[in-house]
């Protein structure tokens, strides 16, 4: 692969940079034998790092989201803290930013599928990925508090992130729904929901990652680690040759060609077959300074 | 590939975008002791059977529908009619019971074996 711009000389995708971007989606697809292994489903005690339905027939882990929005609502009759999705959440998004949305997370990957499906892409502004945040406080926090407050348990409220979500839909809404058709009780999920889901389809074929680039609370979180997890990009001067392959390898819409670890990573790696760019972990480091002044 | 346009950048000025190991290695400790100390963490909240419920059980709650609000418990039920003579004032007695002699005194339970789907 070559790209070619005007300001620039031609360049080879790096080795490296090619494998990880061939690797990825068989890491994403190994992922999916952890988030859809029902073991008993004794793991639902635990929040996972991925966006993935806890409602869904075949779920290990409980969806983080969800657990947050039910902690929300719990507040009124219960004061509670959710240490073990704050450490979770602290824990994955330090170590590797949101690195679990590009390598991990099943509804991305759904949605990187789609995206395969058709070549035409409609570029989004960069300013959407706010909107995950307004997700954030208002549907995952405020919301389900308010209501909380009212008198009115997560599971009654009728606007809720999870009666919004697509995930939900098309991970628990539609095996139920297809377990009642079956059983002769007819289509289960609302026609609301359904109609959500068939929308997110639709879009995800136009947009890369629309659920991501512009609702998702947990990537939206998550990317707030990138700019200083020990996991990060690195970019090296020498080896920039201003041929912008960078940039035109990401389908998230990130200028990477000015700075790399931003909220609208995913961290796909897709951007490190320039070769200016690399993968790095931060290490502990020795100041020879300092052991020189103590010689 | 589709081929996007750049401005001319000079990667001699660029940030080189070098993370630090500390404050990574702090939160990611912290975050750590969070995770152990939940999963070792007993809620306010009971179960049903009369215990505490760790943190855990009360997040398996979420996904199984197994939180139980008072409110939501069913009043209650009129005594049974089987003298007649007494019926009536066995009734009168009922309907005049104190509005919280059978309120729970928790608002919210867990039932830990609830495996009913979130319905949402």
């Amino acid at each position: 692969m070559e790209c070619l711009v005007p300001n620039s000389q031609p360049r080879p995708a790096t080795t490296a940079g090619w494998k990880l971007s061939h690797i990825r989606p068989w890491v994403q697809t190994g992922f999916l034998g952890v988030w859809l292994a029902p073991v008993g489903q004794w793991l639902h005690g635990i929040p996972s790092c991925v966006f993935h339905c806890y409602s869904c027939p075949l779920s290990s882990f409980a969806c983080p989201v969800g657990v947050a929005a039910n902690y929300a609502a719990l507040l009124p009759a219960a004061f509670e803290v959710p240490y073990l999705l704050i450490g979770l959440l602290l824990v994955v998004g330090t170590l590797g930013g949101s690195i679990v949305c590009g390598w991990a997370c099943p509804f991305g990957f759904l949605q990187d599928l789609l995206g395969k499906i058709t070549s035409q892409k409609v570029s989004l502004p960069g300013w959407v990925g706010h909107t995950r945040y307004g997700v954030l406080v208002g549907l995952v926090i405020l919301l389900p508090l308010v209501l909380g407050f009212k008198g009115v348990p997560f599971e009654d409220q009728i606007v809720s992130i999870c009666r919004l979500c697509p995930a939900g839909a098309l991970e628990a809404g539609v095996p139920y729904s297809v377990q009642g058709l079956l059983a002769g009780n007819g289509w289960m999920m609302s026609w609301f929901k359904s109609a959500i889901l068939l929308s997110f389809i639709a879009a995800a074929l136009f947009v890369h990652r629309p659920w991501c680039r512009i609702f998702c609370p947990l990537g939206g979180l998550l990317a707030l680690f990138n700019r200083f997890s020990l996991f990060h990009l690195r970019f090296n001067p020498k080896e920039c040759v201003e041929c912008n392959l960078c940039r035109s390898r990401c389908s998230m819409g990130v200028k990477v060609d000015q700075k790399v670890n931003v909220a609208g990573c995913i961290r796909c790696l897709e951007c490190t077959t320039c070769g200016a760019i690399t993968p790095a972990f931060a290490l502990p480091q020795h100041k020879p300074e300092e052991t020189t002044a103590a010689k | 590939m589709k081929r996007i346009p750049q401005p001319p950048v000079n990667p001699a000025s660029r940030d080189l975008e070098h993370h630090d190991f500390r404050p990574g290695f702090i939160i990611t400790l912290i975050g750590a002791i969070l995770v152990f100390g939940g999963a070792q963490h007993l809620t306010n909240v009971d179960t049903v059977e009369g215990s505490t419920a760790w943190e855990t059980q009360l997040i398996k709650a979420f996904s199984s529908g197994g939180l139980q609000y008072a409110d939501q418990l069913a009043a209650p039920p009129p005594p049974k009619l089987d003298d007649p003579a007494a019926a009536a004032e066995a009734l009168d007695r009922w309907a005049r019971r104190p509005a919280d002699a059978s309120a729970p005194k928790w608002k919210v339970r867990v039932d830990t074996s609830a495996k009913t789907p979130c319905p949402t």
